[in-house]
């Protein structure tokens, strides 16, 4: 069985393993357990085989999306785009022999771009037969793990205002209205502050990249 | 600047009520506001992700397998997308999850506003299943249980059965109660539906946010570790609320000692955003009871149906109802968080004593609590909840509510100097129950006006009666009192201690006739 510190997935016999293991304080380690025979009745749209591939699966591709758009309404609509892309690949092409969350991942991540390319009509397209899965999905948590790092190193140098300024409305979702009341500040100051605040915190972010 | 500011600021905050950004946000953008843009999201990744309601694997099944269906038939589709609408979206845990990381990343950086966590955890709080206790203890330090009610509540849907055995349950569809004692069932009706329990947790998390509050420690609170908060009301006693440390939910209520008696709500079991039964919000009849019914009103598909019932036409918003509800004598349009009552006007218009007036339809507005009320062509429209005023804009174009900025008392041509500490005194007396009529600005001009006539006391009926006062305006914080007879024309008031419906009124000015 590979040992990846993130996502790792086997197809053992009739059974696909997926391990998420959370980055996150407390390191859950979640074992969740689809079958190749479910798969194959979900592709051809078996709504009970569906749910249960559904409900082995869905976490930990939804916070690998949400981790990309960092909100939840599209990351539900990304989530469901990407199951429905997969299954109907699926249907196309013989069963899968891998990584079968490292396979959705990389659905995923063309989804995104997809919708990244609509919004901003310029990108690159990505085919999915050119994406090692496990690779991806691999990279994908050591980058995170390191961009977690650097980010912590970059708000440790700010200024305790500017850093106050971002977690109450970043980290801490208060509005502008709320965050004025705590710092004793006018909304438009609060504005300019975060905007100070994001173009420090982006630049030191450059000078390190 | 202030454009890139604001955008920048629109975008957080899109995000922060989970949701995708306007296109126009992002597209509008200078290579500068892009490059902050991407760096909000990766201070976002420090969070934990909002998960999805509870339900989401059910519900993505299901949008994926019709989405399969239609490719499976049509081999081409662009496909409807069935995105989950779900009130009550499940992220207390997150939020919960969040301020763990955040405070053990960054302890000591940052204060942390319980409050704040509260009322976001409230807010996000989809279903919870508790038994709520409720002890009352006089000032000789007796206490007692005054009664235990287990609750389940998801979305708009409640159940609460009482220490009698008594359910009453409302599914969004019908209301009802179990009475064993009387063996019978009760169909009542589901909208509107005041307060269950006397503890609301969202009424609770708001009055705290509102009123000044402090950490006064941590307690265990059955079982479960909590802060204790000190709420104080601008004049008021302060009382205590305890906030569990791992939901950041409210779990116990303890009145100030008001009249010898302190009541204390706590949560003795407690398990929010777990998956309810569906049994408990269907209604069947238990065997051997006997059905009462009273009205309950009917769940129509169509404003002419509910016209047809109720005998009028209601005045509609642009924005359609959820639900529609006929009575006899009224037609309740239901907007979820905000309910729309309609009734034929009868008699003269009352506004309650202590409410703000505003105007609409060319009449006088009722603003009290969180509710409006007003009559327009034939129709007393009354709307509560907190969508209240949008929609009462849409049935009244000119709906104006109190200005409270507006100063009205310096016409006031005799200035009556008032005594604060009296005044406080007066507010706490009022908080425990006594001399309500101090809420009633008419009641405060009346008592007034005649001590000015016989200083000495008034003996029996008021000189100047009840009738020769007519408020005039009251924006809430300050009022005018019109007179018809006696030596005074006007009377200035104004709430001193606290500016809503729970502060007493006080008189500041007046002009002699």
């Amino acid at each position: 069985m590979r040992q990846a510190p993130g996502f790792s997935c086997n197809v053992l016999d009739n059974l696909i393993v997926v391990i998420d293991v959370i980055n996150r304080p407390g390191k859950k380690v979640q074992l969740l357990v689809t079958t190749v025979e479910e798969l194959k009745k979900a592709k051809e749209g078996d709504r009970q085989a569906i749910e249960r591939v559904c409900s082995a699966t869905w976490e930990p591709l939804y916070r690998f999306i949400y981790f990309k758009v960092q909100n939840r309404e599209e990351a539900e609509d990304i989530t469901q785009e990407t199951y429905v892309k997969t299954l109907t690949y699926l249907q196309k092409h013989q069963a899968l022999q891998g990584n079968f969350l490292g396979f959705m991942k990389t659905v995923a991540l063309n989804v995104l771009r997809d919708r990244w390319r609509q919004k901003k009509r310029r990108g690159a397209p990505v085919n999915f037969e050119e994406i090692n899965p496990e690779e991806t999905a691999h990279m994908d948590h050591q980058k995170a793990v390191a961009q977690r790092l650097q980010l912590e190193n970059a708000l440790a140098k700010l200024s305790e205002d500017q850093r106050t300024v971002l977690d109450l409305r970043i980290i801490k979702s208060y509005s502008v209205a709320e965050t004025a009341k705590l710092t004793g500040k006018t909304e438009a100051a609060v504005r300019t502050a975060q905007y100070r605040a994001l173009q420090g915190l982006a630049k030191i972010l450059e000078d390190h990249a | 600047m202030n454009e890139l500011e604001n955008k920048l600021s629109d975008y957080i905050d899109a995000l922060n009520a989970e949701q995708e950004p306007e296109k126009g946000q992002l597209a509008a953008g200078t290579p500068e506001l892009e490059k902050l843009m991407a760096t909000v999201l990766q201070v976002r990744t420090l969070k934990e992700p909002a998960l999805p309601a509870p339900g989401y694997p059910k519900r993505l099944a299901k949008a994926v397998a019709v989405q399969i269906q239609e490719n499976n038939s049509s081999n081409y589709q662009r496909g409807r997308r069935l995105r989950n609408r779900w009130i009550g979206p499940f992220v207390a845990l997150a939020a919960g999850l969040l301020l763990v990381a955040v405070l053990t990343s960054w302890t000591g950086l940052f204060n942390r506003d319980v409050v704040y966590a509260m009322e976001k955890a409230v807010v996000s709080l989809s279903n919870y299943h508790g038994i709520l206790e409720v002890r009352s203890r006089n000032a000789a330090g007796e206490e007692w249980l005054a009664r235990r009610v287990e609750l389940w509540s998801e979305g708009d849907k409640y159940a609460m059965r009482q220490d009698d055995g008594t359910l009453t349950v409302n599914n969004g569809e019908r209301k009802w109660q179990v009475r064993p004692q009387s063996k019978e069932v009760a169909l009542l009706p589901p909208a509107p539906d005041p307060a269950k329990t006397g503890f609301d947790l969202r009424d609770e998390a708001k009055r705290a946010k509102q009123y000044p509050h402090t950490v006064a420690g941590t307690e265990l609170v059955a079982g479960r570790q909590a802060t204790k908060l000190e709420i104080s009301p601008p004049g008021g006693l302060p009382y205590y609320l305890w906030i569990d440390a791992e939901t950041n939910l409210p779990v116990q209520l303890q009145t100030a000692m008001q009249n010898a008696l302190m009541t204390t709500f706590t949560f003795t079991s407690f398990e929010p955003n777990m998956p309810i039964d569906p049994h408990v919000f269907t209604y069947q009849q238990p065997e051997g009871y006997t059905v009462v019914e009273k009205d309950p009103g009917q769940l129509v598909a169509t404003v002419q149906e509910a016209a047809v019932i109720s005998n009028f036409t209601p005045l509609l918003p642009q924005e359609a109802p959820g639900r529609i509800f006929a009575f006899q004598d009224r037609i309740v349009l239901d907007y979820g968080d905000t309910t729309i009552i309609e009734t034929v006007a009868q008699e003269s218009f009352e506004p309650v004593a202590n409410s703000a007036l505003g105007t609409a339809a060319g009449g006088p507005l009722e603003v009290w609590w969180e509710r409006l009320r007003w009559r327009q062509e034939g129709l007393e429209i009354q709307i509560d909840g907190i969508r209240r005023v949008e929609l009462a804009g849409q049935i009244a174009a000119d709906l104006t509510l109190p200005d409270n900025g507006q100063n009205l008392l310096n016409r006031a041509q005799v200035k009556v100097p008032v005594d604060l500490e009296i005044v406080k005194a007066n507010q706490q007396q009022v908080d425990r129950g006594s001399s309500p009529w101090q809420l009633d600005p008419l009641q405060v001009a009346t008592t007034f006006v005649n001590l000015k006539v016989t200083p000495d006391g008034i003996q029996g009926e008021p000189l100047i009666p009840a009738s020769a006062f007519k408020l005039a305006v009251n924006n809430g914080a300050q009022a005018v009192v019109e007179v018809t007879g006696g030596p005074i024309k006007q009377v200035y008031l104004e709430r001193l201690v606290r500016q809503d419906e729970t502060g007493i009124w006080s008189v500041v000015g007046y002009d002699p006739r």
